[in-house]
């Protein structure tokens, strides 16, 4: 929860970057993130070609809380956590972790910053030529002298009991389900148990049981392990679950931002149209404007 | 149309840095890589992927070029009554150009269109991503061993098809064409030089370089789907060839300045 936002946070409109102030009209959301924020982004613009996907973004993310970053599918959700890794570089903008700017750093300088994240891609990344014990050891292998074998399969054996799959150590990730796989992907992500985690459509294509699973997956890590959590999803019963705080995102901008309570009694039309689920009028109109099923399809009479 | 010629000239430019970017990026860590122990295991697996699984291929390729050569050459060579020095024709033949160049197009259709596969297919599925996220560099942990392997093993893979390509040779001659054996193997050890075969070899080294250096860059930039990761299979296929016959004009032009530097008088008499 963040504290001192109140009920008179104004409300961004489209195209505007939101903005919280306090009762006395001071601006709330800098000086209450950057205190403990440990990934800070500013004006972050991306473009690919002539597409604006992010537009002068602002926002930090703060320690030991869970953000959940929430918006229509292709509004730039993914784009905007891949730069707080570095997965991409902005167009412009700037990118910090714990303080230090990171975004213009070289690949190399960056492989270091990078082990105290975990990343769980939407489809779970895991490498299908290995098996899940192998995936697992992967960042160790990478990061960290290996002398004692018998004690990295113990943390592969720990890791994979954290997340429910211990005993699958020896299948193919094409041999697990879908809810498998992301948890095998997760128990992958926090292997070198880092800082942040940064979930990439975790529930998106499970049942709403494996969902829940992952949800509680989501708020288990972060009690046992004290992380901080980002996570990128359209799906609210798990946002408002997991969240400390909620961000919203249409067009490439931060429409609405704020605990559950307040994006749920958010004003902003987007903002409701979103969280319930509910078709907007523009979209209606063109479903009632195309063709019927009559008007487009033909029956083998047709041509007699 | 000047302005979409314009447009497809620069993208074609900065197509060419980033190639040449990753190609320079790829070489400097593979050399990095010879001196990281953690790397010889990488580089292990993969020559025994490369290498050893296209042993066959290559050996079937050389023995049937120089079959081949034999029955196009014997009927010019006694017409003129010098069907003893067939062996030389063959064999310079395949040692200096057709063994190095035919086994590097088959090893470009094999290794390189498995190459780009793997790596399109894991740039697709965000594995590549997944690899940077852990903080590995992809190009150490993907390309460098792949590279090092194709660097190493196309000029072994070569010396097999140069081997099958003088034994079909040799035997296409004495068992069909039956041509005294003793005379062509004179005739042939007479000719061929070990520059030849010296040439052939350093040729093969250049080719196994352009053909992993240009399969693993179509994998890591190849579009999105099971179209991409095809598309890039096919660019990356002609892309080889092209390179591998511009590379072999490029290397026969250099080599024979070097021998004419080195030798002179030889090259002269010849």
């Amino acid at each position: 929860m963040r504290h001192g936002i109140g009920p008179d946070r104004t409300v961004a409109r489209l195209g505007e970057p939101a903005v919280e102030r306090t009762t006395d009209g001071k601006e709330l959301r800098h000086a209450n993130d950057r205190a403990g924020a440990i990934i800070e982004v500013r004006n972050l613009t991306k473009k690919f070609g002539h597409k604006l996907v992010l537009d002068k973004i602002s926002l930090s993310i703060e320690k030991g809380k869970t953000t959940v970053i929430i918006g229509p599918s292709g509004c730039g959700k993914t784009i905007l956590i891949k730069h707080f890794i570095v997965l991409q570089r902005p167009t412009e903008g700037e990118v910090f972790f714990k303080g230090r700017r990171v975004d213009d750093l070289s690949e190399r300088e960056l492989n270091g910053i990078r082990t105290q994240f975990g990343y769980l891609f939407q489809e779970g990344a895991l490498f299908d030529s290995m098996t899940i014990a192998e995936n697992i050891m992967f960042p160790i292998r990478q990061h960290a002298k290996v002398r004692n074998w018998a004690e990295v399969e113990e943390v592969v054996k720990m890791k994979l009991a954290m997340v429910g799959l211990d005993g699958f150590q020896n299948y193919f990730p094409a041999r697990l389900s879908g809810g498998q796989r992301k948890r095998a992907a997760l128990a992958r992500a926090i292997a070198l148990n880092p800082e942040v985690i940064l979930y990439d459509e975790p529930t998106t294509g499970l049942d709403p049981i494996r969902s829940d699973i992952i949800n509680e997956l989501i708020l288990k890590l972060k009690r046992e392990l004290g992380v901080t959590t980002v996570v990128v999803t359209h799906d609210m019963k798990s946002a408002y679950k997991v969240a400390n705080r909620i961000i919203m995102l249409h067009n490439g901008k931060i429409v609405a931002d704020g605990d559950a309570d307040h994006i749920r009694n958010h004003p902003h039309p987007v903002v409701q149209q979103f969280i319930n689920g509910e078709v907007g009028e523009d979209d209606l109109a063109v479903l009632r404007m195309s063709g019927s099923a009559g008007a487009s399809q033909f029956l083998p009479r047709d041509f007699e | 149309m000047i302005a979409a010629l314009g447009a497809k000239a620069v993208q074609d430019v900065v197509d060419a840095g980033r190639f040449g970017r990753f190609a320079w990026r790829s070489s400097v860590t593979a050399v990095r890589s010879c001196t990281r122990k953690s790397t010889f295991p990488l580089i292990w697996t993969q020559m025994f992927l490369i290498g050893v699984h296209s042993v066959p291929v290559v050996m079937i390729t050389g023995a049937f070029v120089g079959m081949t050569l034999a029955v196009q050459a014997y009927d010019q060579l006694a017409g003129m009554g010098l069907e003893e020095h067939l062996g030389v024709l063959i064999n310079i033949s395949v040692v200096k150009e057709l063994g190095p160049v035919l086994a590097a197009v088959m090893l470009a259709g094999r290794i390189g269109g498995a190459l780009t596969a793997e790596l399109g297919t894991m740039n697709v599925t965000e594995q590549i991503d997944a690899v940077r996220s852990m903080g590995t560099d992809p190009v150490r942990y993907l390309v460098a061993p792949r590279l090092l392997a194709c660097l190493l093993l196309t000029p072994v893979l070569t010396i097999f098809a140069d081997l099958m390509g003088v034994v079909g040779g040799a035997l296409v001659s004495f068992l069909q064409f039956g041509i005294n054996s003793r005379a062509y193997w004179t005739f042939s050890a007479s000719a061929v030089a070990l520059w030849d075969v010296s040439i052939g070899i350093v040729k093969a080294f250049f080719f196994g370089g352009a053909i992993a250096v240009i399969s693993c860059y179509k994998g890591f930039n190849c579009k999105e789907g099971a179209h991409g990761v095809g598309q890039a299979c096919t660019e990356a296929f002609v892309a080889s060839f092209i390179s591998i016959l511009a590379l072999d004009f490029a290397l026969a032009v250099t080599f024979k300045s070097i021998y004419e530097i080195f030798w002179p008088i030889k090259s002269i008499v010849e």
